[in-house]
């Protein structure tokens, strides 16, 4: 991948949204078990 | 849009392609219930669920080897390489928010935790609204058909879960199952963002799927080792489960193709019209349970009857979201958000529009095949055969009859719908 393909990747609210809530929804995963 | 196809496409629109994508969707998922319930109890649920991602595992590769061929699906994923992470990413959520659901299920049993993470149809809608211009500019009739239709199916689903619940009395830690079950709903729901991405930023279905499943396999396979103590403890789970394997396999090969069907739909008539019809997928899994394995003989009237309403109520909005084309000027909103796609990472915007409208360029050109493709099918179908091998007959009484009719109506969409998407758009 192009490194400027790279930056837009790390910049794109189209990925944050969804690791935000990945991460959170583990969060919750391993509290709970 | 311009058509660069060499090929005589069919003239079905997108809509009602993508619509006929969705029910065939539901009757899949729904169908791949199926196999699962003929595991004998005394498995955890983690190693049932990690039986039926290997089994999708083998199906995410032969499926698209099969339509398209390995040069078509690598071609597309080196056209669009920063796709890869937001495909591993909905693998991630999809095993994340599945396993909630199995803690749920034994937390609040099914009645309550179904319609909870039911909504992740309602998820996906606000998702597609706010990231992907979806329904904007599609006016107050448009608004209402598919939000009152999500929203009747959500509704329909609930009434259907408390009406066919056997496992509803579990005391005690009713709100970590309600809290597991709204995370998951959650979580499915926002798996829908990578499915969109792709789809508006030209990629294929089945390139996406091919990398969405080492996502998938890798985090459920983290889970459940974490889940029955660690690496070896699984294994030796896995291999006490040889006996019963072949069931969710076969279930998770079902549950591909589903998924496959969902996202089609996803893609032509986008989350917040494709997800909620996919959703209708528990009418199915509740025509196998009542019909082939009995499961509602000792239900009383009463229930009967919010059965009938349940479904009836999801066929209503199934049908009002089936009729919510979307208008010229919401049309315009979903072109700016693939514009958006094309702008940033530099896409070619006359062919991503043509493969956003089904016409793909390359879909028509004959692909060549290889040698490593025949592998592959070898490797699938003999896994299958040897599973199928080792099986033990289960105890469990199926009724024959209804078990052909449904084999027979799940087997009908998937010729109608496959031949559509061929004619159509040659699984562009």
């Amino acid at each position: 991948m192009k490194r400027s393909n790279l930056m837009c990747v790390l910049t794109d609210v189209h990925l944050w949204v969804p690791v935000g809530i990945l991460i959170l929804g583990t969060a919750l995963l391993m509290t709970l078990r | 849009m311009s058509t660069t196809s060499h090929y005589q496409q069919s003239t079905l629109s997108l809509h009602k392609l993508g619509v006929f994508c969705g029910l065939a969707a539901a009757v899949w998922l729904g169908s791949a219930e199926a196999p699962t319930k003929l595991v004998n109890a005394g498995f955890s649920p983690f190693i049932i669920s990690m039986g039926m991602v290997m089994g999708a595992f083998v199906a995410r590769w032969t499926v698209p080897t099969l339509l398209k061929g390995t040069g078509f699906l690598f071609q597309d994923l080196v056209d669009k390489p920063h796709l890869i992470v937001w495909a591993l990413l909905a693998g991630m959520l999809w095993a994340v928010g599945n396993t909630l659901t199995i803690f749920a299920v034994r937390n609040v049993g099914l009645a309550i935790a179904f319609p909870l993470w039911n909504t992740n149809s309602l998820v996906g809608l606000f998702w597609g609204w706010l990231l992907f211009k979806e329904l904007r500019g599609s006016g107050f009739k448009g608004w209402s058909k598919v939000l009152g239709g999500a929203f009747a199916i959500v509704g329909g689903a609930a009434i259907l879960a408390v009406a066919t619940a056997q496992h509803s009395d579990t005391p005690g830690k009713a709100a970590t199952g309600i809290i597991a079950a709204l995370g998951a709903g959650v979580l499915l729901g926002t798996m829908y963002i990578p499915y969109r991405k792709a789809y508006i930023s030209g990629m294929n279905p089945l390139s996406f799927v091919t990398i969405f499943t080492f996502g998938e396999l890798g985090t459920v396979f983290l889970l459940t080792a974490i889940n029955t103590g660690g690496v070896g403890p699984l294994f030796h789970e896995l291999q006490r489960a040889r006996p019963m394997l072949f069931w969710p396999f076969l279930g998770g090969f079902c549950w591909v193709i589903g998924d496959l069907f969902q996202q089609y739909a996803a893609k032509y008539i986008g989350i917040g019209r494709g997800i909620p019809l996919s959703n209708t997928n528990q009418l199915w899994g509740l025509a196998w349970g009542a019909l082939v394995f009995g499961e509602l003989a000792g239900v009383n009237s009463s229930a009967r009857l919010l059965i009938f309403a349940g479904s009836g109520i999801m066929i209503l909005g199934a049908l009002a979201i089936s009729m919510a084309d979307p208008g010229d000027s919401e049309l315009v909103n979903w072109k700016s958000a693939m514009d958006r796609e094309c702008d940033r990472y530099g896409l070619n915007h006359t062919n991503v529009a043509a493969v956003v409208a089904g016409d793909d360029p390359h879909a028509g050109r004959p692909q060549q095949r290889r040698w490593w493709e025949v592998v592959i099918m070898c490797c699938a179908v003999g896994v299958f055969v040897w599973l199928a091998l080792g099986t033990k007959a289960q105890q469990i009484s199926i009724n024959f009859p209804w078990t052909i009719v449904l084999v027979i109506g799940t087997l009908i969409p998937l010729g109608v719908c496959g031949t559509l998407l061929w004619r159509r758009t040659r699984f562009s």
